[in-house]
């Protein structure tokens, strides 16, 4: 017998809420003095089911668990790829993994880049600092669904030379035909290699060549960057319902519970973490 | 037509015997005269006297409980309770509050660490003459199982669900009286005033059309100290933070409920915290009632149940914040 206030016929979850699944890293690669990447299988065999733009929690017994974003595509195999910076007590355990390790994962949550509305237009793709990790896994699914998409340029800008990440795989963005691709670097102290574009990544937005009825932009970054590239992709004319923001909350369920990323009346981690501009724009403390 | 009433022995006696299936939760004052929701025996019986002062739904969602536990590589869910729950002592408000958690914990992602608790639970509202000094508290009517409306001294039972009415067949025989007692009561409690949520009413419609300025938020958080009782009183307050504790044979995750008034509440590991200044936190803790929850839900999830104005030391609970708002702005 149900007691009042709840409907007998409310779906039941296949699995439960706070449980994670077991993994296995398989692959660990240093992407900067700071950021690994994590290749994952699942233990159960089963499929990663994600999306582009799409989170997870990991899950370390003694450390917690946190919100990571994931940095690859389904479309490169049954497997997940986690960029993770050493920031946090959870993360500075995750640098000490090993290939072999196990660790726990829920997920994956929230909503994503919508690829289908973005078929045949020209996609802008803005990342800055650790955002090109979530921009990383639409920028795969877009380079192996080639003849769906316009013309797709990818910018990105990092602190220092030091702090580029996927160094190898921007230059074959920048060096294949799928992209046009242009990195900068806002500082470059002295003794440093660095033969790039130095300046901050609204430089490349105002250089751009935008066809403005037929591109969408994506932003994926620090807090810091979207107003000022929103500024100047409207200045070139792209509406707010050609922005797509991914925003970056302290998710602890990832499930609408725990209330810590909400944005007035959305919560980030079931309504985003990828949310067009103009549904955001106006609510306070969304950018 | 009559109404079965249960003196307060009865209902004793009932509320015992109920314990074979139930894992009874009633309201029994404690040695300092505290009333709160506890097993039965665990102090006197005091279902009279208002309102539970803790806040009522931690029946369900309490402020700690284990939501995984790890061993050995593995993960293990938490069971639910052998029996399910009999609670005594929730208002028409904090039924209302219950009503609207169930549906929270409900949405999209099924919280089954709430749910075990929750699902087969039995709720009997207390109304009636029975409120603090003397007041009539409000009939329920059909948001509960089971009510226990007071007529001053006695209990009249009614039942709205099978679960309630099953109960009832099980009390047996009891005294029955005329139904004018009721009938009076309900009279009397339709007529309680509806000020507060004119008020709600007022406040919310302010902060849906953003005629709210952040002065108006700096100078109630200029008398906020951040001690968090208004959040940890309020029924409606799901907010909640996740840990790992070492055990002896393994590693436990814990939820602890989490308040929207402190610095750290949405603080990233980066150092970017969207709710970094106290006027922000404190516009959010009653924006979200009255504003954000009515877009998200269609309606206030604030229920005027009054802990928050009760126990916040500053009195910036959300009734005297919406007065002071409605005078300014309103």
């Amino acid at each position: 017998m149900v007691s009042k206030g709840l409907s007998t016929s409310l779906p039941q979850p296949q699995k439960p809420l706070y449980e994670p699944f077991s993994c296995e890293v398989t692959a660990i690669k240093e992407l900067t003095h700071t950021e690994k990447l994590f290749r994952l299988n699942r233990l159960d065999g089963l499929p990663f089911s994600h999306k582009p733009g799409q989170f997870v929690q990991v899950s370390i017994p003694g450390s917690g668990e946190a919100p990571i974003s994931v940095s690859s595509s389904t479309t490169r195999g049954d497997y997940l790829e986690l960029a993770v910076r050493k920031v946090g007590s959870l993360t500075a355990v995750m640098h000490q993994l090993n290939v072999g390790s196990k660790i726990g994962l829920r997920g994956p949550f929230g909503s994503s880049f919508d690829t289908k509305s973005m078929k045949n237009h020209d996609l802008l793709l803005i990342s800055g600092g650790c955002g090109l990790a979530p921009m990383r896994s639409l920028i795969q699914f877009v380079e192996d669904r080639r003849d769906d998409f316009g013309r797709s340029t990818i910018f990105y800008g990092a602190k220092s030379p030091e702090d580029v990440m996927y160094k190898t795989e921007l230059e074959d963005w920048a060096n294949g035909d799928a992209f046009t691709c242009r990195v900068t670097v806002d500082n470059v102290s002295g003794g440093t290699c660095w033969d790039g574009q130095t300046g901050l990544i609204t430089n490349l937005v105002e250089a751009a060549d935008i066809d403005v009825g037929k591109t969408i932009a994506v932003i994926v970054g620090p807090p810091v960057m979207y107003k000022h590239v929103i500024v100047k992709l409207k200045d070139k004319g792209v509406s707010d319902d050609q922005i797509i923001v991914s925003l970056e909350r302290y998710m602890k369920c990832g499930s609408g519970k725990c209330g810590h990323c909400t944005i007035e009346h959305l919560y980030c981690c079931i309504d985003g973490p990828v949310f067009r501009y103009d549904k955001i724009k106006e609510l306070k403390g969304a950018l | 037509m009559k109404v079965l009433v249960l003196t307060e022995q009865k209902l004793m006696e009932f509320l015992a015997s109920a314990r074979t299936a139930y894992d009874v939760r009633v309201p029994v004052s404690l040695h300092d005269g505290t009333r709160v929701i506890g097993r039965l025996g665990e102090g006197p019986l005091a279902i009279k006297g208002g309102a539970i002062n803790q806040k009522i739904t931690s029946i369900f969602f309490p402020h700690m409980e284990t939501v995984l536990k790890c061993s050995n590589g593995g993960f293990e869910s938490p069971e639910p309770a052998p029996k399910p729950m009999l609670v005594v002592g929730f208002t028409k408000q904090d039924a209302d509050c219950l009503e609207f958690i169930d549906r929270f914990y409900n949405d999209k992602f099924r919280d089954d660490v709430y749910f075990n608790k929750r699902d087969n639970a039995v709720i009997v509202c207390v109304s009636g003459r029975c409120g603090a000094n003397g007041k009539l508290l409000k009939v329920s009517g059909d948001n509960c199982d089971m009510e226990l409306i007071c007529d001053g001294q006695d209990y009249i039972v009614r039942a709205y669900t099978d679960v309630g009415k099953s109960l009832i067949e099980d009390i047996g025989s009891t005294e029955i009286v005329p139904e004018e007692t009721l009938e009076q009561i309900e009279k009397e409690s339709d007529q309680l005033c509806v000020e507060g949520l004119d008020l709600l009413n007022a406040a919310s419609k302010l902060l849906l059309e953003d005629k709210v300025p952040d002065e108006f938020w700096q100078s109630i958080s200029d008398r906020c100290i951040a001690c968090t009782s208004c959040n940890l009183a309020c029924p409606t307050c799901t907010c909640f933070d996740v840990f790992d504790r070492t055990n002896g044979c393994g590693i436990d995750r814990w939820r602890i409920w989490d308040s929207c008034q402190l610095d750290g509440f949405m603080r990233e590991a980066s150092g970017h915290n969207p709710m970094g200044q106290e006027l922000i936190r404190t516009r959010r803790r009653i924006h979200h009632k009255l504003a954000a929850d009515v877009t998200r839900w269609g309606h206030i999830t604030c229920y005027q149940c009054g802990r928050c104005d009760n126990v916040c030391p500053t009195g910036i609970g959300i009734m005297s914040v919406c007065k002071e708002m409605v005078e300014k702005y309103g």
